[in-house]
C-alpha cells in the first residue's frame, strides 16, 4: 500500500481527505502551507494620529489630577466652596450650552432626551447630595485618613483602568469606571471640615468624571482642531495646579503626560516592523455583521 | 499491510507465540504493539475525540494489537473497566481542574502512568487532544522512560492572542521530542507544523471516520410538505450560534414552509430562545435541547438540509454523518472543512449571514426543482468515504513506522528541548526533564520494574480473552485437514 | 449458622424441650412444607381414640387458624424395648396419615435419639418408601411463645436472598406456635377425653388476681374516657379559638406539652383492644413513660414545698432578672464606646445604643411592677409539677423565653437592621459594576444605568459599607445572646423529648425478660454423630438495645432541628431570623 514512485508522478496530490491517494499519509506536497499569509490585519499607524488618539487618555489623567489637586486646596481652607461652586456651575452651564450648539441639537435628537428629564437629573443630584452631606461629613471619622487615602487611590486608578478610552476590551466598563470614580470622591469629601464642602466636593466630581468627558467626545468628533486646543489648555492647567502643591509632582506629571503622548505612539509606530501575524485557514472566522440587530 | 504478512504465514498467532517464546522480541514487536491511548476525554465523556479513541482501539484490537486506555476518573467510575472485546480502561484519580482537563504538576502522574505503563508492557504510547493535560503528562514520562510516543490532535488553534501563544509554546516543547504526530486534515496538519514548529515528515494526515451503519437514510422519517432545516452542534460561539441566529429570521421570512430543527446545549441557547420569541416562531423552531449520540440520527432524518455555521474546525464529523444520512449539507468554509466532502455533495459558504442564506436558498432551489440525488443514493457514496478499519490501518502504519524508530536517548533530548524550544523555555523544560528522570530512578530503586506485576492481557498477541479462539480454529482447521486427507 | 431457608432434602423437626419426657404416643404439629420443617407442638399420650384425636385437632385448627394435624408417633422407652409397641406405632401411620410421617424415637437414658422421614409417595417404586434425612431441633416452648420476632431491617445493599429465606421460616415456625396458643389452654389437671403433654403456666393462682385486675379496668378505663373527653371538648371550646389565641398556644411549650399528654392519655384509656403486639407495646411505652414522668414530678414537688424552697426561688428571681437586665445595659455601653479599637460610626452607634437602652429602661420597670405577685406565680406553677416531670420542665422553658423577651426583642431589630443592609449592598454591588439581577431568568445580566441612577446608587453603596461594621457588631452580640438562650431551652426540650419518646417498658421487658423480643435464633449443637439425626437446640437471640430503642420510640411532638449546620451559619450571615426548635415548623408567616 505504499508508495509506487512510478504512478506517483502522474497522479496530481489534492488537497481532499474522502479520496483514497497514492501517497503516503506523511506526504508533503509543493502546495504544502501556500495558504499562508502573514498580517493582513496590519495597519500603518501615522505619528499624528496616534498622538491625537492619545488626548483621551492624558485629558483622563488631568481630570484626576485637576479632581485631587482641587480637594488638597479645599482640605487645606485654601479655596472657598462657594467660589467653587459657583464656577461649576458657571462652567456647567457653558458645557451644557456647547453640549447642544457643537452638533446642532442633533445628539438631542437622536437619543430623544428632553430638556426637562436633563433638569430633573439636575435636581436629583443636588438633593440628594444636599441631603447626604451631613451624613457624609460623619461617615468615615473614625477610619484612618491613611486608609481613605488608599482606597481613593486604589478607586482612581480603577477608574483609570477601566475608562472607555475607545478600546473594544472585555476589561472596559464605563459604569464601574464612573461608580470607582464617586466611591473615591465621596470618600475624599468625607475628610472635608464641613458638610457644605462635602456637597460641593461631590458635585464637582460629577461634573469632572460624568458630565466633563460626554462634553470632550463630542468635541472630538465635531471640532477635532478645538478638542487639541482644549486638552492642552486642560493638561496645562492640572500642571499648573499640581506645580503649585509640589514641584517634584508636577515634573514627575509632566514626564508622564509627555510619555503618554508622544513616546508610546512613536514605539508603537516602531513595533509594528516586528510585527509577524500568521494567518490561514485554520484561523476562527470573525463575524463582522451586527448581529444585535435581529434581536431590537 | 499486516494482514497481507499474517496472511502468508498461515497461522499468524501460533507463529508469534512460537517467536516470542524464543525470546526474539524484535520481530515481534514489528508486527503487533502494546499501545497505550491516553487522553483525558474518554466515555462516560461524550464528544469527537471520545469515540474517535474508542472506535480506534476497538479497531486494532480487532487487528490483534494489545491496547489499553488511560484516562482520569469521572465521578464514581474509577479504577479499572473493561468495555467490548477487553478492551480495559484506566480511571485514574487525578483531580480535573477545568473542562474535564486535569491539574498538572508534570510529576505527579509519573508513579501511576510508569506502573501502568509497566505492568501493562506498553511499548507505544499514544496520546490524544491537545486539551488534555494527562495526555502531555503521558508523553513526557514516556519520553523519560523511553517509550515510543504518537500524538493525534483534534483541533485548531489561531496564533493572534495571548493565549494561543502560551499554548502553542507549551505545544512545541510537548511535541518537539514526539516520534510522530498525527492530524485529522490536511488544515490541521498545517496548523500544527507551524504551532510546534515540526518537520512536517513526521506529521500523518488521518481523518476521522463515522459508522456508516450507524447513520442511514430514511426519507419516510421527514415530511415532503416542508422543508425542514436540522443544526445538530453545541450552542457555543465557536459553532457560530450567533450566525445561525441572524440566519433563523431572515429565511423564516421569506419561505413560510421552513422549519429549523435544532439539537444541541450551551450558553448561547439563550439568544436562540431570544430570536424564537422575537419572531414568534415557535411552531417553526424546536430546539431539542441536548442529544445523546444515539439519538442524533433519528433527528438527522427528520430534515432535508443540514446546516453547519461553525466558525473553526478540524475535521467536522457532523457534515459527513449528514451526508451520510441523506441530507444536502450547507456549511461554512473553515478550517479542514473544504477537504471534508467533494464539492457536488455540500454548499460551502462565506461565514456570514448573508453568504449563509444564499446557500441555503440555493438548496432550497435544488430541493424544489428536484435536482438533489436520492438519500439512498448519498448514503453510498459517502459511506465509502470514512470507515475505522481504515483510520486503523492507516494507524497501524504509523506505529510500525514509529516502532522501527530509536527514542532519544537522555543527552539528545535535552540538547533538542534546548535547541528546539528557545533558550528560556528549552532551559527550564530541560531541568524539569532532568527532575523527571531523577524521580523515575527514584521510584525504580522503590519498586523495581521487576517486582511490579505483569497484568493479564484480554486482548493483543497472547490475550486472555483471544486464547480460545486461535485453538478452535487450529483444531476446526485440522480436522479439515484430516478430511482433505 | 445453620442455613435456615436452606429447601433442600434435609428435613427438619422442631421438637419442644418440654415434652422430652413425655410418655409415648402422638407428635401434635404442623408441617411447613416451604421449609420442609415439622413444628411439632404437643404430644398426645396413650389411650386415645383416634376419632377423637382427630375431633380435637379440628376444634384447635377452628380456633387458631393454623394446619393441626398428626406428624408422626413418639416413643419414649423407658424399659428394654417392646417390639409391640414398635409395631404399633407404625400402624398408627395407616391411620393418621401425613406425608411425610415422622417417627421419633427416645432411647433409654436420654443420650440416644433417633428419628426416621418416611415419604410413602414420591420414591421411585410406589412400594417401598423414601427416608429423608431428619435434623431435630429443641425449643423452648414457653420462651418461642411468648417472644416476638423482629426481622432483620434488609439493608439496600446486601445481598438479601438467603438471609429473607431465613427470616421467613423462622416467621413460619414462630407464628404456628404463637397462633397455636389453644392448644396450651388445656391443663395438665384436665380430664379431657384427650391427654396431652406441652408446656403448662405454673402460676395459676396469680393468673386470679389478673383476672380481677381485667374485669375492675373496663369501667375504670371508660370513666377515665369520659373525663378526658370532656377535657379535650373544654379545650376545643370556640373560646379558645379566638384570633390570637391559637397562635400563642402554639408558641408555648407548656400547651404543646399538656396537648401531647391528652393525646397519649385518650389513647390509652380508649376502650377499644390493641389489635397487634406493636400496638399493644406502644400503649404500655406511653404508659410507663406516663407513671414516671408524673413520679418524677411528684418528686420534684414535695422537694419544692418543702423548706420553703418557693419563697427562696421567688426572692432570687427577680434579682436574677434585674442583673441580666443590668449587664445588658453594661454591654451597650461598651458597644457605644469603641469596643476592641472597632472604626464604628460615631452617630449611629450613638443612634442605636440609646434605643437598645430605652428598651431595657422598660424592661427594669416592668420586671418591678410584677415583683409582688412572683411568688404567688411560683407556687402555682410548682403545683403543676403534679401533672408531670415534662410540663414543669415546659413551664420553666416557657419562664425562660418570657424572661429573655427583650434579648429576642434586640436581636430582631439587629437582624433585620443587618439583612437590610446585607441585602442593600449585594444589589448595590451588582449596580456597582454594572450589573443587575434578571428575576425572570434567575441570573445576573448586564444592565446601562442611567447616570443619575448610577450617583445615588453609588452614593447609597458607599454609606451602607462605612456604615455596616457598626450594625454588624450589634447584630452579632445579640445573636450570641440569642444563641445563648435558644441552646438552654434546646437543651430543656431534648430533656422534655427523652421522658417522653423514650420506650421505656420495651427497655424494661429487654433487660428482665430478653426472649420477649427476639432478633433472630442461633442453634447450639447438641449432638452430631454420624448414622445419627444430628440435634440442635434453638435459643433466643434478644434484640440489641439500639433496635430497641429504634423500633418502640414514641413519636415526638416537637419538630426537629431541620436545617443543618450550614444552612444555619448561611441563615445567621444572611441576617434570616432562628427561631428556638419547637417554633420552627409553626414559623411560616
Amino acid at each position: 500500500m505504499s508508495a509506487q514512485p512510478g504512478t506517483s508522478t502522474e497522479v496530481k496530490w489534492q488537497k481532499v481527505l474522502y479520496e483514497r491517494q497514492p501517497f503516503p499519509d506523511n506526504y508533503v506536497d509543493q502546495r504544502f502551507l501556500e495558504e499562508l499569509r502573514k498580517n493582513v490585519h496590519a495597519r500603518k499607524y501615522r505619528f499624528w494620529a496616534v498622538v491625537f488618539e492619545s488626548g483621551v487618555v492624558v485629558q483622563q489623567l488631568c481630570s484626576v489630577c485637576v479632581f485631587v489637586v482641587i480637594w488638597w486646596y479645599m482640605d487645606e481652607g485654601l479655596l472657598a466652596p462657594h467660589w467653587l461652586l459657583g464656577t461649576g456651575l458657571a462652567s456647567s452651564l457653558i458645557g451644557y450650552i456647547l453640549f447642544d450648539l457643537i452638533d446642532g441639537g442633533e445628539g438631542r435628537r437622536k437619543s430623544g432626551r428632553t430638556r426637562w428629564a436633563d433638569l430633573k437629573s439636575a435636581l436629583v443630584f443636588i438633593t440628594f447630595t444636599y441631603g447626604f452631606s451631613p451624613i457624609l461629613k460623619t461617615l468615615t471619622e473614625s477610619v484612618s485618613t491613611d486608609t481613605i487615602y488608599a482606597m481613593s487611590v486604589f478607586m482612581l486608578l480603577g477608574h483609570l483602568v477601566f475608562f472607555d478610552y475607545g478600546a473594544n476590551a472585555a476589561i472596559v466598563s464605563s459604569t464601574l469606571s464612573l461608580n470607582m470614580a464617586i466611591f473615591a470622591s465621596v470618600c475624599l469629601a468625607s475628610r472635608l471640615p464641613r458638610s457644605l464642602h462635602a456637597f460641593i466636593m461631590v458635585t464637582f466630581a460629577i461634573q469632572i468624571f460624568a458630565l466633563w468627558p460626554m462634553l470632550q467626545k463630542k468635541l472630538k468628533a465635531h471640532t477635532p482642531c478645538s478638542y487639541v486646543g482644549v486638552t492642552l489648555l486642560f493638561a496645562f492647567s492640572a500642571l499648573g495646579g499640581l506645580l503649585s502643591i509640589s514641584l517634584v509632582g508636577a515634573v514627575l506629571f509632566a514626564l508622564l503626560l509627555v510619555a503618554i503622548s508622544c513616546l508610546c505612539p512613536f514605539y508603537l509606530i516602531r513595533l509594528q516592523l516586528f510585527k509577524e501575524n500568521i494567518h490561514g485557514p485554520w484561523d476562527e472566522a470573525e463575524i463582522k455583521e451586527d448581529l444585535s440587530r435581529f434581536l431590537n | 499491510m499486516a494482514y497481507r504478512r499474517r496472511g502468508r504465514h498461515g497461522h499468524p498467532r501460533s507463529a508469534t507465540r512460537y517467536r516470542a517464546g524464543r525470546g526474539n522480541l524484535y520481530t515481534f514487536r514489528t508486527r503487533t504493539h502494546n499501545i497505550c491511548m491516553v487522553s483525558d476525554f474518554f466515555y462516560p465523556n461524550m464528544g469527537g475525540v471520545e469515540s474517535h479513541i474508542y472506535q480506534l482501539s476497538q479497531c486494532l484490537i480487532e487487528r490483534g494489537h494489545k491496547v489499553v486506555i488511560v484516562t482520569h476518573a469521572y465521578g464514581n467510575r474509577k479504577g479499572i473497566r473493561y468495555l467490548t472485546n477487553g478492551l480495559k480502561v484506566y480511571y485514574l484519580p487525578l483531580k480535573v481542574m477545568y473542562n474535564q482537563s486535569t491539574a498538572t504538576t508534570l510529576f505527579h502522574s509519573l508513579p501511576l502512568l510508569r506502573y501502568i505503563f509497566v505492568r501493562e508492557r506498553v511499548t507505544i504510547i499514544h496520546s490524544h487532544s491537545s486539551f488534555s493535560a494527562m495526555a502531555h503528562d503521558a508523553l513526557f514520562h514516556a519520553k523519560t522512560m523511553g517509550l515510543q510516543t504518537v500524538f493525534t490532535d483534534h483541533s485548531l488553534f489561531g496564533f493572534a492572542d495571548v493565549s494561543s501563544v502560551l499554548t502553542n509554546k507549551l505545544l512545541t516543547v510537548s511535541l518537539c521530542d514526539t516520534n510522530h504526530i498525527i492530524c485529522v486534515s490536511y488544515t490541521s496538519k498545517e496548523n500544527t507544523v507551524l504551532r510546534a514548529a515540526l518537520n512536517p515528515e513526521i506529521v500523518s494526515v488521518i481523518p476521522n471516520a463515522v459508522d456508516p451503519t450507524d447513520f442511514t437514510p430514511d426519507p419516510f422519517r421527514r415530511h415532503d410538505s416542508i422543508i425542514t432545516i436540522v443544526v445538530v452542534s453545541r450552542l457555543v460561539y465557536r459553532k457560530g450560534t450567533d450566525l445561525l441566529s441572524g440566519i433563523i429570521p431572515e429565511l423564516c421570512q421569506k419561505y413560510p414552509d421552513l422549519n429549523f430543527i435544532i439539537g444541541g446545549e450551551g450558553p448561547k441557547r439563550i439568544i436562540l430562545e431570544e430570536v424564537r420569541e422575537r419572531y414568534q416562531l415557535h411552531d417553526r423552531v424546536r430546539l431539542l435541547g441536548a442529544l445523546e449520540h444515539k439519538d442524533v440520527r433519528n433527528v438527522l432524518v427528520q430534515g432535508h438540509i443540514f446546516l453547519n455555521t461553525s466558525l473553526t474546525e478540524a475535521f467536522c464529523m457532523a457534515i459527513v454523518e449528514a451526508a451520510s444520512c441523506g441530507l444536502q449539507v450547507v456549511s461554512t468554509k473553515v478550517g479542514g472543512i473544504p477537504e471534508v466532502l467533494p464539492e457536488n455533495l455540500i454548499i460551502l459558504c462565506e461565514p456570514s449571514v448573508k453568504s449563509l442564506c444564499e446557500g441555503l436558498e440555493k438548496a432550497i432551489s435544488q430541493l424544489k426543482s428536484g435536482t438533489l440525488p436520492a438519500p439512498e443514493n448519498l448514503h453510498n457514496i459517502v459511506k465509502t468515504f470514512y470507515t475505522w478499519r481504515n483510520v486503523a490501518e492507516r494507524t497501524e502504519k504509523v506505529y510500525d513506522r514509529v516502532a522501527g524508530e530509536a527514542v532519544l536517548p537522555m543527552d539528545r533530548r535535552l540538547d533538542r528541548l534546548i535547541s528546539h524550544c528557545g533558550p528560556v523555555t528549552g532551559c527550564i523544560f530541560a531541568l524539569l526533564a532532568v527532575f523527571n528522570f531523577l524521580f523515575l530512578i527514584f521510584l525504580r530503586w522503590m519498586t523495581p520494574d521487576s517486582v511490579i506485576d505483569v497484568a493479564i492481557d484480554a486482548t493483543g498477541p497472547k490475550g486472555a480473552w483471544t486464547h480460545q479462539y486461535p485453538y478452535s480454529k487450529k483444531r476446526g482447521e485440522n480436522n479439515e485437514i484430516c478430511k482433505i486427507r | 449458622m445453620v442455613s435456615f431457608g436452606d429447601p433442600g432434602m434435609v428435613l427438619k423437626a422442631f421438637f419442644p424441650t418440654c415434652c422430652a419426657a413425655a410418655d409415648s404416643g402422638l407428635l401434635v404439629g404442623r408441617w411447613v412444607p416451604e421449609q420442609s420443617s415439622a413444628v411439632v407442638l404437643a404430644v398426645v399420650h396413650f389411650p386415645f381414640i383416634p376419632s377423637q384425636v382427630k375431633e380435637f385437632l379440628a376444634q384447635v385448627q377452628q380456633t387458631s387458624q393454623v394446619g393441626v394435624a398428626v406428624l408422626g408417633t413418639w416413643c419414649h422407652r423407658r424399659q428394654e424395648p417392646e417390639d409391640n409397641l414398635g409395631h404399633f406405632l407404625e400402624g398408627l401411620s395407616a391411620i393418621f396419615s401425613h406425608e411425610p410421617w415422622l417417627q421419633l424415637c427416645r432411647e433409654k437414658g436420654s443420650t440416644f435419639w433417633s428419628c426416621k422421614a418416611t415419604r410413602w409417595q414420591g420414591s421411585t417404586s410406589p412400594g417401598a418408601p423414601s427416608e429423608d434425612q431428619v435434623m431435630i431441633v429443641f425449643y423452648d416452648q414457653r420462651k418461642v411463645l411468648l417472644s416476638q420476632l423482629h426481622p432483620p431491617a434488609i439493608l439496600p445493599d446486601q445481598e438479601t436472598g438467603d438471609a429473607a429465606a431465613g427470616a421467613v421460616g423462622l416467621a413460619a415456625v414462630f407464628h404456628t406456635v404463637a397462633r397455636s396458643e389453644v392448644l396450651f389452654r388445656s391443663d395438665r389437671f384436665d380430664e379431657g377425653p384427650v391427654r396431652l403433654s406441652h408446656w403448662q403456666s405454673d402460676g395459676v393462682e396469680a393468673s386470679i388476681l389478673v383476672e380481677l385486675a381485667k374485669w375492675a379496668s373496663g369501667p375504670i378505663c371508660l370513666l377515665l374516657a369520659s373525663l378526658l373527653s370532656l377535657v379535650s371538648a373544654v379545650s376545643a371550646c370556640w373560646l379558645f379559638k379566638l384570633w390570637p389565641l391559637p397562635f400563642i398556644w402554639s408558641k408555648l411549650s407548656t400547651c404543646e406539652q399538656l396537648r401531647y399528654r391528652l393525646e397519649q392519655l385518650t389513647l390509652i384509656f380508649s376502650p377499644q383492644k390493641a389489635e397487634n403486639p406493636s400496638q399493644r407495646m406502644r400503649k404500655a411505652n406511653m404508659c410507663v413513660s406516663v407513671l414516671l414522668d408524673v413520679a418524677l414530678g411528684l418528686t420534684l414537688l414535695s422537694w419544692l414545698h418543702g423548706k420553703g424552697r418557693i419563697e427562696q426561688l421567688a426572692d432570687a428571681l427577680v434579682p436574677v432578672a434585674d442583673r441580666v437586665a443590668e449587664e445588658l445595659q453594661h454591654l451597650l455601653q461598651w458597644l457605644m464606646g469603641a469596643p476592641a479599637g472597632l472604626k464604628m460610626n460615631r452617630a449611629l452607634d450613638q443612634v442605636l445604643g440609646r434605643f437598645f437602652l430605652y428598651h431595657i429602661h422598660l424592661w427594669i420597670s416592668y420586671i418591678h411592677l410584677m415583683s409582688p405577685f412572683i411568688e404567688r406565680i411560683v407556687w402555682h406553677v410548682g403545683l403543676s409539677a403534679c401533672l408531670g416531670l415534662t410540663v414543669s420542665l415546659s413551664i420553666l422553658s416557657d419562664i425562660i423565653a418570657l424572661l429573655t423577651f427583650h434579648i429576642y426583642c434586640f436581636y430582631v431589630y439587629g437582624a433585620r437592621l443587618y439583612c437590610l443592609k446585607i441585602c442593600g449592598l449585594s444589589s448595590l454591588w451588582r449596580l456597582f459594576r454594572g450589573k443587575k439581577w434578571n428575576v425572570l431568568r434567575q441570573r445576573v445580566d448586564s444592565c446601562s444605568y442611567d447616570l443619575d441612577q448610577l450617583f445615588i446608587g453609588t452614593l447609597l453603596f458607599t454609606i451602607l459599607v462605612f456604615l455596616l461594621p457598626t450594625t454588624a457588631l450589634y447584630y452579632l452580640v445579640f445573636t450570641l445572646l440569642r444563641l445563648l438562650v435558644i441552646t438552654v431551652q434546646g437543651l430543656i426540650h431534648l430533656l422534655v423529648d427523652l421522658i417522653n419518646s423514650l420506650p421505656l417498658y420495651a427497655l424494661g421487658l429487654r433487660l428482665c425478660r430478653p426472649y420477649r423480643l427476639a432478633a433472630g435464633v442461633k442453634f447450639r449443637v447438641l449432638e452430631q454423630e454420624a448414622g445419627r439425626p444430628l440435634r440442635l437446640l434453638m435459643q433466643i437471640n434478644p434484640l440489641s438495645y439500639g433496635r430497641v430503642v429504634h423500633t418502640y420510640r414514641l413519636p415526638r411532638y416537637g419538630c426537629h432541628p431541620t436545617h443543618s449546620w450550614g444552612s444555619l451559619c448561611r441563615k445567621l450571615f444572611f441576617g434570616e431570623l432562628i427561631y428556638p426548635w419547637r417554633q420552627r415548623e409553626d414559623k411560616q408567616d
